[in-house]
This record gives structure tokens, sequence and C-alpha cells, in this order.
């Protein structure tokens, strides 16, 4: 075979490589719309509390990014608050039954944190409310500066008297900082406090005994179950002292209003929600993540009306 | 001092970059043009035609996408354009329905009740119930915002107070219009299920009428957020777009996403859009290109805004540019693969006429000249097929004249060793010695001497006229004493012939044929003369006698190519071969010319050019080349 055709038959098998290519790239669209879209990801939501209710806005929030991100929510409650055991045994359960992220709220940060170890690396864990070792991200506000503006707002109406601080989620890192952080500030300025631990469940029961047994005038709560447990037994109990809380619901909302709740320490729960899917959507699927400390206000009943504590407090809700 | 002195050296540096620049760029041409003069002509058409090719085709490529996508530019904006109008058309038409429960509550029921004399409660639970699909509340307020009347909850807030609100202002403000707030949360009255509802309001000035009296009041319509969400929820522009409410203002109204800007997790240019008149445009927002279509919902001065992310126009972009690439990429090597086998076909048939006339020019016989290819290929492998047959022609002429012109040179050289001349030269050199006529003798055989050396000349075929004129002189003197000077001669050369050259011996031929032709058979008194003289451009010698000459016929017969040789003593031969030498030489319009009259005496014309020194050696190179 002469240089020449040799030559030749080197062009026209380029040419039909070329050619072929061609129809590669023609016929690729078609090809990559046959393809079957990757299921959607399976996320669960674990919260510490029973009531589910208390975490609506950020549920609204979660859907919102589960719907964007192509996820699926599983939320789930326990059947008691704050038990850590029940918790872990469904996030194992969870992670076993093939939950693509998993978004907690840890009742028992630290026992929670050994077992979160065997997961790491394996399924994605973010953790909303308290820091939890191991996670791949942590969702919630500086919780001590919250604590603290809280009681700064208290200390602007203080007109003498114990502020009886209610310790209704011991093993939760972020009411603990929130609590000591309020303790702090009021300590500083010579504010008698009273530390109680009680139930958020049982407070409508407990309230009006521990705040007499404390004899303290003010009270404050640190968890949206405590506020509204505390604002309940306040409306049931016709106590008089006035009540700061944190978190707000419908409820919290309502006693806002009608001022059996003086204060309320909030952020936004819709954004929180969606923070959180976000990025446990993303670290499942291989991207890195990190929020940033939610912003928080205190607004007190006569301010839920301004637009902005509207937007903040009342989610709409697309 | 240093201050001016880096500009000026800033300066020379950016001079020298510059001239850098220059001499890359003309190395750069330089090596281009080079290698283009070095190209063969099959690699330029090639190139040529490819690089033409592609330019045209990615011109066409750019144009096409150009125009698709204009055109899918123009679709989407159309597709937001029309599903605008329609939302559009659905709010309309919404709000419409609001105004009317509007209208229908202060016309039919308001005017149409004193309030002295009963509520109207009851006509606007009708309308309430009517509506409550849409509505959250109707409530019709005093001049001072005290309640008058309301559905479907008729306990207000103790908190509330409705004239410090927007609504009731803007209403009490401008009496004459409808007034559509902002969404806000409905906060007049005490619902026991502690429900906070997102409604828009929309009031107006009332007069209200009380034992006759009519007095200033505000009619409110809360609509439900809902109903607005509803009309705009769900609609879905091309690649992804969405469209969102706001008022005059730019405040948000409704937006898909409304919620998270609200938490500040995102972000939307309301406040810009809200300067956008109706219509489309593009914009750029948090480095994202969009395309925006504004529509303004009537009435209410709200404006629908449709965002269409431009970079998302084509989702399969990444596609569609490797299609274009593999297309362009295939299409430029079946361009180039094409023009290489045309040209190849032009080139080749070229290429061998080439290597034929190299094969020529080493001297290869029977060199086959292929007419193929092209029609001008064809053409020009016949010229040169022509061109060589005519040039093999020329060269055989050249050949056959080269050897005429040796054999005459040779015949020439023999006529002057002629035995005979020789014979009786000696004869009557050696009688004229017996005879004690030493001093002829002597003359006779210097002369003879002297002939043969002119004859020989070292070969040289032009020699000095002189020359010419001298061996003719002795020839003369040979023949005047073997003649017993039967006959007298004279030689003589013209002003302007000195320094002139001649084709050797062609004198001698004709003046052997004068005294053998001319006085061998005469009495007394023979006379020849040799005269040379310049003619112009021309050298002319003539040989003239006045022997017994002869008819024209014969005359002209004598240098007649057809007449046969046939070699006598003056049979005439010596000057046509004279005729033919100098022809051959300096071509047909020089040679001989014979005059003659029958016993008047003959006279032989020879024209040549005058060739001088110069001449002589332009004429050289011209024959040696």
């Amino acid at each position: 075979m002469s240089k020449r055709s040799r030559n030749a038959w080197i062009q026209l098998a380029v040419l039909a490589l070329l050619g072929g290519a061609v129809i590669l790239t023609l016929v690729l669209p078609q090809l990559s719309d046959h393809r079957t879209p990757d299921p959607p990801l399976e996320l669960s939501v674990i919260i510490r509390e029973s009531d589910s209710s208390l975490w609506g806005n950020a549920r609204l929030g979660m859907e919102q990014a589960a719907a964007e991100l192509r996820a699926e929510t599983r939320f789930l409650v326990l059947s008691a608050d704050n038990d850590g055991q029940e918790q872990e045994d469904l996030l194992r359960r969870e992670y076993e039954g093939g939950a693509g992220a998993l978004v907690v709220v840890p009742a028992e940060p630290e026992k929670l944190a050994q077992d979160l170890r065997e997961l790491t690396g394996k399924c994605p864990v973010v953790a909303l409310e308290s820091a939890l070792e191991g996670v791949e991200d942590t969702v919630f506000p500086d919780n001590r500066a919250l604590g603290q503006a809280l009681a700064r707002a208290l200390l602007e109406d203080w007109t003498g008297g114990a502020v009886l601080l209610l310790d209704t989620a011991p093993g939760s890192f972020g009411v603990r900082d929130r609590l000591e952080g309020a303790r702090e500030v009021l300590e500083e300025a010579g504010v008698p406090v009273q530390r109680r631990a009680a139930r958020a469940g049982g407070l409508p029961v407990v309230l009006d005994g521990l705040a007499r047994e404390a004899g303290t005038d003010w009270i404050m709560a640190f968890e949206p179950a405590a506020t509204q447990g505390a604002a309940a037994a306040k409306e049931s109990r016709g106590l008089e002292q006035p009540l700061y809380g944190v978190g707000v619901t419908t409820d919290v909302a309502a006693w806002l209003e009608r001022g059996t709740v003086t204060a309320v320490a909030v952020w936004s729960d819709y954004a929180a929600g969606y923070l959180a899917v976000e990025s446990a959507v993303k670290a499942a699927r291989g991207e890195k993540n990190k929020s940033e400390p939610l912003p928080f206000s205190v607004v007190r009943g006569e301010e839920i009306y301004d637009p902005d504590n509207e937007k903040l407090l009342f989610p709409v809700a697309s | 001092m240093t201050g001016s002195a880096y500009p000026e050296s800033g300066g020379a540096e950016a001079q020298k970059g510059g001239t850098e620049v220059r001499i890359f760029f003309k190395g750069f041409v330089g090596k281009v043009a080079d290698r283009y003069r070095k190209m063969s002509i099959q690699m330029v058409i090639s190139l040529s035609f490819t690089a033409v090719a592609v330019v045209g085709m990615v011109f066409m490529g750019m144009s096409m996408y150009l125009r698709f996508s204009t055109t899918t530019h123009s679709m989407a904006e159309d597709n937001s354009q029309r599903v605008l109008a329609q939302v559009n058309a659905n709010l309309e038409s919404y709000l419409h329905r609001m105004m009317r429960v509007s209208d229908t509550m202060y016309y039919r029921v308001i005017k149409h009740t004193d309030l002295a004399e009963g509520g109207f409660q009851e006509g606007m639970d009708l309308l309430y119930e009517e509506n409550r699909d849409s509505l959250v509340s109707i409530a019709v307020f005093d001049r001072s915002g005290g309640l008058v009347s309301a559905v479907p909850l008729s306990n207000m807030k103790s908190s509330a107070v409705p004239s410090a609100s927007g609504w009731f202002q803007s209403a009490m403000a401008k009496m004459e219009n409808l007034h559509f707030s902002t969404p806000h949360i409905q906060n007049l009255f005490e619902d026991p299920d502690y429900r906070y509802r997102w409604v828009v309001s929309l009031s107006r000035y009332v007069q209200l009428t009380r034992d006759g009296v009519t007095e200033s009041g505000v009619l409110l319509v809360d609509m439900s957020f809902a109903g607005i969400e509803q009309v705009c929820q769900g609609v879905e522009l091309t690649n992804g777009g969405y469209l969102y409410l706001m008022d005059s203002d730019g405040e948000l109204i409704y937006h898909p996403r409304q919620q998270l800007i609200y938490a500040g997790l995102l972000e939307e240019n309301n406040l810009a859009a809200a300067g956008y008149r109706d219509g489309t445009r593009r914009e750029t927002f948090q480095g994202q290109a969009r395309q925006i279509t504004v529509k303004t919902v009537g009435y209410t001065g709200w404006k629908l805004v449709g965002v269409v992310p431009a970079q998302q126009m084509g989702a399969d972009t990444w596609q569609t540019l490797l299609f274009g690439l593999a297309l362009l990429l295939f299409s430029v090597f079946l361009m180039a693969f094409l023009n290489f086998r045309i040209s190849a076909h032009i080139t080749d048939p070229i290429l061998r006429l080439e290597q034929a006339v190299k094969e020529l020019e080493a001297g290869t016989e029977n060199v086959e000249i292929e007419e193929g290819g092209c029609y001008e290929v064809q053409r020009l492998g016949h010229s040169i097929r022509s061109m060589v047959s005519t040039m093999h022609h020329l060269m055989d002429d050249i050949i056959q004249q080269e050897s005429q012109k040796r054999r005459s040179e040779l015949e020439v050289l023999q006529s002057q060793i002629n035995p005979h001349f020789l014979y009786n030269t000696l004869d009557s050199v050696i009688w004229m010695t017996e005879a004690g006529r030493y001093e002829e003798a002597i003359q006779m055989v210097t002369s003879l001497a002297r002939l043969f050396r002119i004859s020989l000349s070292r070969g040289k075929r032009i020699i000095p006229l002189a020359d010419e004129l001298e061996h003719a002189r002795h020839y003369m003197t040979i023949q005047q004493i073997r003649f017993k000077n039967k006959f007298t001669s004279q030689i003589s050369a013209g002003p302007g012939t000195e320094g002139l050259y001649t084709l050797k011996l062609i004198v001698q031929p004709i003046l052997e044929n004068a005294i053998y032709h001319g006085m061998a058979s005469a009495e007394e008194d023979g006379f020849i003369t040799v005269a040379a003289r310049r003619d112009g451009e021309d050298l002319v010698i003539e040989v003239a006698d006045n022997g017994m000459g002869m008819r024209p016929e014969v005359a002209a017969s004598l240098l007649d190519e057809d007449r046969p040789d046939v070699r006598t003593t003056g049979s005439g031969i010596g000057v046509r071969n004279v005729h033919r030498r100098i022809q051959l030489t300096f071509g047909k319009q020089y040679g001989l010319m014979i005059f003659s009259e029958p016993d008047e005496g003959t006279t032989v014309q020879i024209r040549l050019p005058a060739l001088d020194r110069e001449g002589l050696a332009a004429y050289e190179r011209e024959v040696m080349e």
C-alpha cells in the first residue's frame, strides 16, 4: 500500500470517527432524556419533643427545601419529651432504614454524640438547636447571646424580686446555654435568680408551686415547649409573674398579644428548617455547607404586628 | 530629575516593546509568506478552499446560532408575556370580584341602610357567605375608627386601632378610590382559635346614614391572601422561570419563595423592578442574567414580574455546544478531505507534466506528455506537446543547417587545396624557375603560402575584410602569372569598411568563376575588379569582370539550389556554395546577386551584414547561445 493511499485510509477513518461523534452528540440529549431520574433523597427529621406543632414553622421551611432539592422528609417525634435513648434508637432505625440524611434536634447531645460516631461518614447528620459533635452542620442561633438578650429585656421591666429560671431540658446544650446566658446577665445586674428543673409538659401543673416555692416574681423559660407550658400555667392558674420565653408558636403569639407572655426571643424557625434540610441534602450529595448562626430578636407583645415581626412570627407558606 | 526620568524610561520601554512586537509580526508574516511561496499548488488550493469554507461555515453557524438564540429569547419573551397576561387576567378577575363585593356592600347594603333603624348585619352575612372562600372579613368603621359592623367576627381586639392603620388612612385621604394594601396579618378581631391570617385589605371611603344624616366611614374587605396566592401559585415560565407580584413601591405581595426572602435567605430585585415599565427587558442580578417581563395589574398599580433566568435558556447548552463542535470538526475535516482530493485531481496532471518536462530537460527521448486532467490542464499538456514537437523539428533543422554549413566549409577548404590548382601553380613555379624568372616564381610561391595561411586563419569562419581582400589579391596574383597577364585586376575597399569582418573565402570562388568563365577565352585586356563598400548596415563586395558575360537566366540559374552539382572548373558550384554559406550564416536577406549581360561582363554582388568587432562578438555570443 502506497503512502498516499494509506493516508487516504487514515483520513477516511478520522472522517468516519468525526461523523460518529456528530451522530452521538445528536442523539445524546434524547438518551439523557430517557435516563431515569435519581430517586429523591430520603431525609428523616427527629425532634426531641413529642409535640410536632412546636416545630410547625420549621417544618414549613423543611418542606420548601425538600421540594426544591428533590428530597422527601419524614418528621419523627418522640413518645416522651427529651428521651435521649428513644431518640438514639430512632436515629439508628432511620439510618438502617435507608435514610440518606438526618436532621436531629438532640435531646441529650453528649450521649448522642457517641452513637453518632458510628454513623460518621456513612450518613450525614445536621443538628438543630444544639451543637453536636460529629455532625456535618449545625443550625441554631447563638444560644448564649439569645439568653442574654432575653435577660436584658427582663431587666428593662424589672422592678425588683427574684427571677425563676426554668431548666426544662437539662440535657440540651442549646437550652442550657440560653439559661446560662440569662443567668449571667441577671446576676451581673444583681438580680436574684432561682433555677428550677422541671419537665416542660408538666409546667401547667407545677409552675405555680415552683414559683411560690422559689419566691420569685419573674419567670423565664428557654425553649418553646416550656414557654408554652408556662404561659398555659399562667392562664389557668392566674399567675401574676411576667413571663419571658423563647420561640414562638401560634399559641405563644396569642399569649404574647394578650400579655400572658411579656417577651419572647425568636428566630426564623422557617429559615432554620430550610437551612437544616438544605445542609443535610448538600452533605448527602457531597457538597460542603456550613451555616452561619441564625439571627434572632426579642419581640414584645405590642410589637408583633410590626411588618418585620409579622414576617418572622407568621410564615407565609407558599 | 528623577520624576521626569521615569516616564521617559517607561516610554522607551514601551517603544522597545512596540518595536519587538513589530519585528515579531514582520518575522511571522515573512515566515508565512516564505512558507506560502514554497507550498505546492495542491496545498495552496486545499488550504485556501478549506480556510474559505471554514470561515463560511463559522460565519453561517454564528448567524444561525444568533438567529436561533434570538428566536429562543423571543419565544421565551412571548411565553412570559402570554403567561403574565393570563395571570393578570385571573388576578384582575379576582380583584374585580373583591371590588364587586365592596361595591355591593356599599351600594346595595350601606347606602340603603339607616343605622338608627337597624344594622346591615344581615346583608353583610349574606355577602360574606357568598364569598367566604376568598374573604376573611367584612367590616365597616365610622370616621373615628369605631366598629360599626363586621362579619364573621365582631369582637375587636382591645389593642386594635383601625384609625391608625394604613388602609383606614388611605381610604379617608382619597375618598373616591378603592385602596388595596400589601399583605399583612389580620389583627382586628378576637379569634377564639388564635388564628393569624395573612390578608390583603381592600378599603374605601363610605357614607353611613344615621338618623337620616350621612357621616363618613370606611368599608374594609379583607381578602384572604391565599386567594391571590392561588392565582399566582404554580405558574411556571420557560426554563425554570417564575413570577412574583409586588405593589408599585416594590413591596412584595406574592413570591414563590416569599418566606425565604422574608427570612433573609434569598434576595429578589423587586425594588429595582418597581421602576421598570411594562414590557420585557434584561437585567443582571447577583451575577445572573435574567429576562424580566413586567405587567401592571389594572387599578391596583401592582406589578406582575416574570423572571426567566437567561443562563438556563439552554439547559442542554453543553450538549448543543458539543454537537456544534463535533459538526464543525466533521465539516472542516470533510472539507479538507474533499478539497485535498479535488486539488489532487487538478494538480496531479500538472505534476506529471512537470515531471515530463524535467525528463525532457534531462535529455530523455520519447517522453510521454500526458494530455489529461481538467480542460485547462489538457490544453496546457497539448501546448507543451506541440512545443516539444516544434522544438524537435527546430533542432532537426538546426542540426541539418549545421551539417550543411560544415559541408560547405569543407567544400571551400577542399577547393582551396584543389590538386589541379596546386599542381598548376607549382608547375608554373617550376617553369618560371627554369626560365630564370626567379622574381615571379618567388612572388607566386609567396602568394600561394599567403593564400593558404589566410584560408586556414586558425580555424576561424569570420575574418577581417582586409584579410579576405588580401586573400583575393594573392589568388589573383597567382592566376595572373599563370594566365600570363591576360587580365588585370583591381581590389579596393571603400571608406567605412575599415575594421569590418566577413565570412572567409567568399571572394575567391567568385574570382575563380570570373577567371575561368569570363577571362579564359578572352584575348587581351581582361579586367576584374573587387570593390568593397559599406551600404548602410550592410557590407557589399562587388566582383566585376568585363568578360564574355552570360544570359540573365543562366546567371540566375547559378544560384539555383536545385541545379545539379557538376564539378568542373568554373562550373559555378563555388558561387552557389558561397551564396549558401552566407545565407546559412547570416540569413536569407544576405547572399549573392549576379548581374550579367552577354559580351558585356558579369558583376557578382556579395551582401553581408557590416560586422565590426563588437558586432562580431555579439554575433558569436548569439551563436554560442
